[in-house]
């Protein structure tokens, strides 16, 4: 039933996915930084570390789009979002560079990020 | 009994259609009872069953068509226009991967669908990178390759189990 390259296979993937899983862990960072994005438009970039609650708004022709950030003691959560399947809100809090909590639905990505708020930098507007 | 070289055609027709309606129940059932998981994006992928048999019992252009009837269905009745771009990338590109592993004849059902899984995943987050314009939806990736490669054994295992079983089309 099972061929030897089905085993080969097995492993490859294996290898693939854990080289994958560390990449992200060289490089901590100082100052932790939040970064909103909407459709692939920043929306704004906030200090973990400082206290705040974020309220994302959007306008659209169905009515107004709405997530709730909340930032506090070094993590963040989204607490509220107008989704139908709410994935965001359940996801659990985030505090650790490349973390990500993404609202599809409302094409809201929340990442964190290091000082100058690099990530994805590509300014393009998605269809 | 009927001659199967005149019947065949309209039963390959009339089997392609059974599938995609089989395929459509096992994507309902899957958004009907989610796995219990906190990342978006996992699941078993029971749909995958019925298009790997139909790779290796029909053709390629057969189980093309029974994906991609499934996924506009299953698109316009559950999952939401977003939803049907995410697994048409997905489906699109896991079966293109599963019927070239096929084709070299090396692995087994479960390698194919093992290999399906990964490449499904793989292509929804590709979509997801292109429509959010971000890259850090990246760091999902080795979850999904995870549990892509888990579910792509099950499925495997069960549709190799059930092959076995099913009668010869025509």
């Amino acid at each position: 039933m099972i061929k030897k390259a089905d085993i080969i296979l097995f492993i490859l993937i294996l290898a693939a996915g854990l080289i994958v899983s560390f990449l992200p862990l060289a490089g901590t960072l100082e100052r932790p930084q939040v970064k909103v994005t909407v459709a692939g438009d920043t929306y704004g970039i906030y200090d973990l570390n400082k206290d705040q609650t974020v309220e994302i708004t959007q306008e659209t022709e169905a009515g107004t789009i709405t997530n709730l950030l909340i930032i506090e003691n070094g993590q963040c959560r989204m607490e509220q979002a107008s989704c139908h399947n709410q994935i965001c809100v359940n996801h659990s809090p985030i505090d650790s560079r490349g973390e990500v909590i993404v609202c599809l639905p409302n094409r809201v990505v929340v990442e964190i990020v290091g000082d100058s708020g690099k990530g994805g930098d590509v300014d393009v507007i998605s269809g | 009994m009927s001659s199967p070289a005149k019947n065949s055609r309209t039963g390959l027709v009339a089997i392609s259609a059974m599938f995609a309606a089989l395929a459509l129940i096992f994507s309902y059932i899957e958004f009907l009872v989610p796995l219990p998981v906190p990342v978006p994006g996992i699941k078993l992928g029971l749909a995958n069953l019925v298009i790997i048999i139909a790779i290796y019992r029909m053709s390629f252009r057969h189980a093309f068509a029974i994906n991609v009837a499934r996924i506009l269905l299953a698109g316009l009745l559950f999952s939401g226009v977003f939803g049907m771009i995410y697994s048409f990338a997905g489906g699109v590109l896991s079966i293109v991967v599963m019927y070239v592993l096929y084709r070299t004849g090396l692995f087994s059902m479960v390698g194919v669908s093992m290999a399906g899984g990964v490449a499904h995943n793989l292509g929804q987050l590709i979509t997801a990178c292109i429509l959010l314009q971000n890259t850090a939806i990246l760091s999902y990736f080795p979850v999904l390759l995870f549990s892509g490669l888990i579910s792509g054994i099950a499925i495997g295992i069960l549709a190799y189990i059930i092959e076995k079983r099913l009668p010869a089309f025509n």
